[in-house]
């Protein structure tokens, strides 16, 4: 019988169906729960989880705090900003300093890929990714099936496009990873500068032919398209983009009329996603931000609890 | 203190020297530092020790022509004498030093002062390289009269490539004057700098930047084209995708004067070394795959590729055990490329020892216009001696350099570098 045994998620890639389902019914069971009533509070009680957030975040560093919270952990967050990374201290030395501090687990976001896997080695602590560089994005690939499945039922067989900013993408890759492994049929999308062919080895379908990519799609899933960093190189502009990859009205009328549309925030409004359809019924942003807490608290509760569980 | 010059009788040895029609088992006799094929005429109680070398293979010896010292840097963790003791240990008997030091070796002074430490430190010749560029940064022309005046061999910025074409043809033209040899490391920055790894599958899967084949073939097509407008010959170094040992070929075929090398690493390992992140396993050129590294020992054996380097460049251990791409490019190589080669060779061809010479004694000596070591009567002895047939495991923990950046830690190779002899002396023994 198969039974949870890690205690750190670096990532989605070497997850099993199994690991998986477990977390993702772990935070079902979680979400079914009054957060303020719960039974979970003491779940961590007396343990302290660092966030170490080695870049900009909301979300997903609130998230994963007020899921700690949730379990009756005590969280520190610790930014690069205010961090002595910024003196010159190398990841290795702050990981050290963190665990003589007496943490528990370390939630990592790093602008590095497999600064999470670097830090495992370094330290025999619990590391969750939460975000390392363009590699994965763990938590967001989880809270992300957390809310098809809430919408879809199961996955396998289902049609989900990913369309964006697909090289650059962490959370394309943790969702590739984790959709294709559920038996999920992964369309990626968008120019061709932003999503290689290379990655149909990886197996998902890529196209640049946007009814292509929607046409039979139970779910999209739109990027955020990051222009402060590849506009220039990648696509001719902001404008140009919207015309040609946005989700609007028009492309709409290709669309299954039951498709639902995901994005991992922050939205920029009127370039991936005109403004009324991300405030529409189709539209189930604000769930996956809602979810991201209780699958955090599944990620917590089996990686830091793992040597108690059977 | 130097070594005295030997007295020894190499037996039953394979005596590798293509060059000099010889290639078969047989005795090399030295007496005084010089070789002898045949037995000298001596009174038989003579003290000289007998050494028994069956399954053994004699060849010139190795030169090395991409060795980064990085003496004088701050930074640096080698020193002369660690960086020619792993050199002996790797059999080499000669080496060229890239000029990427700081200061860089850009001006006269500097190349004396590196010459000054290299005759206080070192056991085996070096050979310095100079700046093709001020700074190494492709804009200036470097003072390419004086550094030959002050004994350079070669001009480079390796491991920078010639980021400005028109200065690129200029300073080639310039060198010409000199007879300076140039060796262009071949990178289109513009297509690789954010590059941490090869573009490949593999590298998008892990979200680091790459730095793809193009990137290198472009800058190949541009110095064969210019090796042709000059008729002057182009040394490349670290040559890395299937497509430039094509272009290689091509150009040789038409008669363009172009030479190149690859590291032995190159030939040993792919892109799969660098899967879990390993620091150690990133190089520039980086590691390609699979087929490309196929084609890389493709083009040492026809020829396309004339020389194989270690590409040795150590870096202390804090600049490794952190993020992959922070970390720098490079890795130690001495001690294990001679050894990694010939397994890398082995993977297309049963005796990969011709190519061996071909590709660590002949052609490096030949680029840099120095003169050749020959197994030959008479002559000061200057060869590597390699046990052909044992298992060993590499250990960064014991290797001679004082840096441990290897990829190649723990791999159990099998063959090794066992007798060393520079100028006549032994500066390698472990028989």
């Amino acid at each position: 019988m198969s039974k949870w045994v890690r205690n750190s998620l670096l990532g989605l890639e070497d997850l099993s169906e199994f690991e998986i389902m477990k977390i993702i019914e772990t935070a079902e069971s979680f979400a079914l729960q009054e957060p303020k009533q719960s039974s979970e509070k003491s779940l961590l009680s007396g343990y302290r989880i660092i966030n170490l957030f080695m870049e900009p975040s909301t979300r997903t560093r609130v998230a994963f705090e007020i899921a700690a919270k949730s379990l009756g952990a005590d969280v520190i967050s610790i930014s690069g900003e205010a961090s002595s990374l910024t003196k010159g201290e190398s990841l290795k030395d702050t990981a050290l300093n963190v665990k003589a501090l007496g943490a528990d687990a370390i939630v990592i976001r790093h602008s590095s890929p497999g600064s999470p896997l670097l830090l495992s080695r370094i330290v025999d602590l619990p590391i969750i990714n939460a975000g390392d560089g363009a590699h994965e994005h763990p938590s967001q690939g989880l809270l992300d099936i957390f809310t098809l499945r809430q919408k879809l039922g199961e996955i396998k067989g289902k049609r989900i496009t990913i369309l964006g900013d697909i090289l650059f993408s962490r959370v394309a890759r943790s969702n590739l990873f984790g959709l294709t492994t559920l038996g999920a049929k992964v369309t990626l999308a968008g120019p061709s500068t932003l999503v290689p062919k290379e990655f149909s080895q990886m197996g998902a379908r890529v196209t640049h032919n946007l009814e292509e990519a929607l046409v039979d799609a139970d779910a999209v899933m739109l990027l955020r398209i990051q222009h402060e960093r590849q506009s220039a190189k990648h696509f001719p502009s902001l404008s140009e983009y919207s015309k040609m990859f946005g989700l609007n009205n028009r492309v709409l009328n290709y669309m299954k009329k039951e498709a639902v549309v995901l994005h991992p925030g922050p939205l920029n409004r009127g370039v991936e996603i005109e403004s009324e359809l991300a405030d529409s019924n189709r539209a189930l942003i604000l769930n996956q931000v809602k979810n991201g807490i209780a699958v955090r608290m599944a990620i917590l509760y089996l990686c830091t609890r793992s040597n108690n569980l059977s | 203190m130097k070594e005295s010059l030997i007295n020894v009788n190499l037996i039953g040895a394979r005596l590798l020297d293509p060059l000099q029609s010889i290639d078969k088992v047989s005795n090399l006799y030295i007496r005084s530092g010089k070789m002898y094929l045949d037995p000298p005429d001596e009174k038989t109680d003579s003290d000289v020790k007998d050494i028994l070398l069956k399954d053994h293979i004699i060849i010139p010896g190795a030169f090395d022509m991409r060795v980064h010292s990085r003496i004088p840097d701050p930074e640096s963790c080698e020193t002369f004498e660690s960086l020619s003791r792993a050199a002996s240990r790797g059999g080499f008997t000669g080496i060229l030093t890239m000029p990427d030091t700081s200061p860089c070796c850009d001006n006269a002074g500097t190349i004396t002062y590196i010459q000054d430490r290299i005759k206080q430190h070192s056991s085996i010749p070096i050979w310095v390289s100079g700046a093709l560029t001020k700074g190494r940064e492709g804009h200036v022309m470097a003072p390419l009269g004086s550094l030959k005046e002050a004994g350079i061999v070669a001009a480079t910025d390796c491991p920078r490539p010639s980021v400005n074409s028109q200065i690129f043809l200029n300073t080639v033209q310039y060198a010409k004057m000199f007879d300076l040899p140039v060796i262009e490391f071949p990178q289109d920055f513009q297509l690789s700098h954010e590059g941490n790894a090869h573009e490949s599958p593999l590298s998008l899967k892990m979200g680091i930047g790459g730095y793809p084949r193009v990137a290198e073939e472009i800058a190949v097509q541009r110095a064969i084209a210019v090796a042709k407008l000059l008729e002057v010959n182009i040394h490349l170094s670290s040559i890395s995708s299937a497509g430039s040992v094509a272009a290689l070929r091509h150009a040789k075929e038409d008669g363009i004067k172009i030479t190149a090398d690859v590291t032995a690493t190159h030939l040993l390992l792919n892109e799969n070394a660098i899967q879990y992140y390993d620091t150690n396993a990133k190089l520039s050129p980086p590691l390609r795959e699979e087929e490309d590294r196929i084609q890389l020992i493709q083009g040492v054996l026809d020829g396309s590729i004339d020389a194989i380097t270690s590409a040795h460049l150590p870096h202390p251990s804090h600049l490794k055990q952190i993020e992959f791409d922070k970390s720098p490019p490079g890795a130690i190589g001495l001690e294990t490329s001679i050894s990694a080669s010939i397994e890398g060779l082995t993977t297309l061809c049963k005796d990969p020892y011709p190519a061996l010479v071909n590709a660590f004694c002949y052609a490096p000596r030949r680029a840099l216009k120095l003169n050749q070591h020959s197994i030959q009567n008479n002559e000061l002895a200057n060869l590597t001696v390699i046990n052909g047939s044992c298992k060993w495991k590499y250990n960064v923990d014991i290797d001679n350099s004082n840096a441990s950046n290897s990829p190649l830690n723990n791999h159990t190779f099998n063959t090794n570098v066992v007798y060393t002899v520079a100028n006549g002396r032994v500066v390698y023994c472990s028989i």
